[in-house]
């Protein structure tokens, strides 16, 4: 199997961006912990600098760090049940114990629901931390996504408000300019990372979804800057190089699959390893499609991101069931690995109704993998490894009984 | 005393509810509508011509929801969930679910799917308590609910009837809020079983009786005073989960002098402003009512507010009822209990879960806290 070169350089990228996380905070730049559905492009033009405390938390459990640091979230009351990501982060700020040497303390929390809930409750208690004031962008969940003008309106509001709240805290002006240059700069490489996902159409695809996970900290992390644009369109320029030679990533593959949810961090080489060993190769995953959603305007960005925060962000089980069945047949889908994450409730609740509704609409049979997504003491790999194996066995009869 | 024992219409309703629920349905040819607590409010469903009925699913045994919801779902969605497949709800024409976390927005999605020929509405709360706009935000939702729900009913959305409605809750409210403080001053009659049979069988029955019934309640029997041993003590959780709990403080000798879950106080503490437009009146009531977990403001004054209406409760320590697998309730929980700590009050968290606890191991618990609090009230 031949590695995807572009991806080395993602070790250099993540170092970069933390010693520039650390040394804005000694600089007097300001630093905002955010998530992803939050208008960073805002906080670059105003030379703010962004975080994502759950980039970091995933950081902590790829490292398999997550059990030395979640017992102490444990210790302080945080129980086992909520989010592994959360207890992590807080876990890494009791111990100190972080690859990253922590995250620089923040001057702003700033964080929307369209995502999930959780966030919030994690950034109240950072907020209470810190003793750093807190905004939320409140995205009231637009139901089956039916149109609600009252809904944009609020939301509006609360995102127009951040550049008075931005300015305060600066004490500068927003550039207009460095504004929509920002926002052209975060659309190029939305649209690249949208591009290098659409490759995965290919067969044999040229990359899976374990290096997608991997390629994703500057999407997540970067979007906004040029380095982002670099990486991106390094990477896509060696995937339509491999797609034009045939290369696959996964030797010989006999089975495309879908990775639903968020990766198992700790046992990303493993399960890579396993699936590849058996000709498994994951092509697509709903996960790395949501930062291909995140392009704005510079027209009329606060209404760009209104609609996508309320309606395209607005991720429900109806949805997500048209979603799948679309991606089942753009990515020739032999079946769905569904991960069933213990601390993500928001992505997880309705699994059993997607696969069943996905199955009935497509053909394509899933399975259901009881995990977490950043804490191991929560499952066992070998269990993992045994639900998968049976469920290729049981795609191999299928396709024995299609031939006959 | 009466012939009749005042106190039986509203066992009677606790012990079969959808029974009840079904007889009246028939008596007044009202559509019914489920409701998901917290703060769906009652008024628009009633002033809709609707006849609302809270569904509370902490306290039930779930078995066949399981199959289409994860077991690491609070006790209230999966409650609910269960009591539909297992055909406790068949008699509601639809089911409004509020917005207030992941769980109940997933848990509308998969209702909905799975029971299409019911009426489903999910409520959109905003969850910034903090924000000037979330009120004609909220103005908003709760007029598209009232709309939606009287095309339901097959009237036109009245706010005349509306504002009859609300005078008909804030009546129900402060005989309920009576009966609260009844407990507090004579729990020796007015047990918190008592005031909490008061306040859960008003959320299931039709408002007009039950305050009839609660009219015709021995408001003035006189019991042996408090005694000085009854530990004062402040709840924080969503419902009464396991039921029995009540029965156990009452048994162990605590007065509930406070609690903010959505069938204790916190439903009745408030009511909306009686005239004016009644939608605007509602949304008052909403921003009043003591913050629920799901919600959003300043993160220090979450704390400060909550410990603030501890110490005025008199409470000598905080029973935490946290549901298993509720985000919000265990990420609030230790900065609260902290909070608590600074207050050099005492606090406890007891976990409720579908799996059911043991009512045992509860006591034991309480017990050793009643002690802990006897020792260090003056
Ligand atoms: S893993 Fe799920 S619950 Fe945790 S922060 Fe991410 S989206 Fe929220
Ligand atoms: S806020 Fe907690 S208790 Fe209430 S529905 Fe959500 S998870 Fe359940």
């Amino acid at each position: 199997m031949q590695p995807i070169e572009s991806l080395k350089q993602i070790k250099q990228i993540t170092i970069e961006y933390f010693t520039a996380a650390h040394s804005a905070r000694q600089n007097g730049k300001p630093v905002v912990y955010v998530n992803v559905f939050t208008p960073v492009e805002l906080l670059y033009a105003m030379d703010m600098f962004p975080i994502y405390p759950e980039n970091h938390a995933a950081i902590l459990g790829a490292r398999k760090m997550s059990p030395a640091v979640a017992p102490a979230a444990e210790a302080m009351g945080y129980p086992i049940d909520v989010c592994s990501y959360a207890r992590c982060d807080f876990g890494a700020i009791k111990t100190g114990q972080s690859p990253t040497f922590g995250l620089p303390k923040p001057d702003l929390l700033l964080v929307s629901n369209c995502q999930c809930g959780t966030l919030a409750k994690w950034f109240e208690v950072l907020s209470r931390h810190y003793q750093v004031p807190m905004v939320l962008i409140d995205v009231p969940h637009s139901g089956r996504g039916e149109p609600d003008p009252a809904a944009e309106r609020y939301v509006r509001a609360q995102l127009e408000d951040l550049v008075g709240l931005t300015e305060k805290i600066t004490g500068k002006t927003l550039d207009q300019d460095r504004f929509k240059e920002t926002i052209r700069v975060s659309r190029k490489a939305s649209e690249l990372w949208t591009r290098m996902l659409a490759l995965g159409t290919s067969i044999p695809a040229p990359m899976t979804v374990f290096d997608q996970f991997v390629a994703m900290f500057p999407i997540v992390s970067q979007r906004g800057t040029q380095a982002a644009i670099d990486f991106y369109q390094a990477l896509v320029n060696e995937l339509e190089q491999r797609v034009a030679q045939g290369i696959g990533a996964v030797e010989n593959e006999r089975y495309r699959l879908f990775w639903d949810n968020l990766p198992i961090w700790p046992e990303m080489r493993t399960l890579s390893t396993f699936l590849s060993d058996h000709g498994a190769a994951l092509v697509t995953s709903i996960y790395t499609w949501a930062w291909s959603k995140l392009a704005v305007s510079e027209d009329d960005p606060f209404g760009d991101w209104t609609q996508q925060y309320l309606y395209e962000m607005n991720f429900h089980l109806n949805k997500r069931i048209e979603h799948y069945s679309q991606l089942a047949r753009e990515y020739k889908l032999n079946g769905f690995l569904y991960h069933s994450n213990r601390s993500c409730k928001y992505l997880s609740q309705d699994i059993p109704e997607v696969r069943r509704a996905v199955t009935e609409e497509t053909g394509v049979p899933g399975v259901i993998i009881e995990a977490d997504h950043n804490d191991p003491r929560l499952y066992t790999i070998e269990s993992i490894q045994n639900q998968i194996g049976s469920f290729l066995e049981l795609l191999d009869v299928k396709r024995i009984q299609a031939a006959s | 005393m009466s012939v009749a024992d005042p106190w039986k219409p509203f066992r009677e309703v606790m012990q079969a509810p959808w029974d009840h629920v079904a007889a009246w349905k028939k008596k007044s040819g009202r559509k019914v509508m489920g409701h998901l607590l917290p703060d769906v409010p009652e008024e628009i469903l009633h002033g809709a011509g609707l006849f609302p009925v809270a569904i509370e699913g902490g306290g039930v045994q779930a078995s066949h929801a399981q199959a289409l919801i994860p077991s690491y779902t609070c006790s209230h969605a999966l409650g609910a969930m269960e009591m539909r497949l297992r055909g406790d709800l068949n008699v509601l024409d639809g089911m409004v679910i509020p917005y207030v976390c992941d769980t109940t927005r997933n848990l509308f999605h998969i209702w909905n799917l799975q029971f299409p020929n019911m009426a489903n509405e999910l409520l959109r709360m905003p969850k910034r308590l903090d924000y000037p706009g979330v009120r004609t935000y909220l103005a908003a939702e709760f007029s598209r609910l009232f709309e939606s729900m009287a095309k339901l009913s097959g009237k036109s959305a009245n706010t005349q009837d509306l504002g009859e409605s609300i005078r008909l809750y804030n009546r129900s409210r402060a005989r309920l809020r009576e009966a609260y403080d009844l407990h507090r001053t004579n729990p020796s009659v007015w047990t918190a079983a008592k005031a909490q049979l008061l306040i859960g069988s008003s959320l299931r029955a039709p408002r007009e009786d039950h305050l009839k019934w609660m009219d015709a309640l021995p408001w003035d029997e006189k019991g042996a005073a408090a005694s000085v041993d009854r530990i004062p003590v402040y709840v924080r959780g969503k419902v009464w989960d396991p039921p029995q709990i009540l029965d156990l403080f009452d048994q162990l000798g605590f007065v509930i002098v406070r609690d903010e879950t959505v069938t204790g106080w916190r439903s009745i503490a408030q009511d909306a402003p009686a005239n004016g437009d009644p939608i605007a009146a509602l949304v008052e009531r909403h921003m009043a009512a003591i913050p629920y977990t799901g919600y959003h403001e300043s993160p220090d004054r979450m704390v400060a507010g909550f410990v603030l209406r501890v110490r005025s409760s008199g409470a000598g320590g905080v029973v935490f009822l946290n549901p298993k697998f509720c985000e919000a309730a265990a990420f609030d929980t230790p900065d609260f209990q902290k909070g608590l700590e600074q207050a050099q009050i005492p606090s406890l968290i007891l976990e409720t879960s579908t799996r059911g606890v043991s009512m045992g191991q509860v006591r034991v618990r309480l017990e050793a806290f009643r002690e802990m609090i006897g020792n260090d009230l003056p």
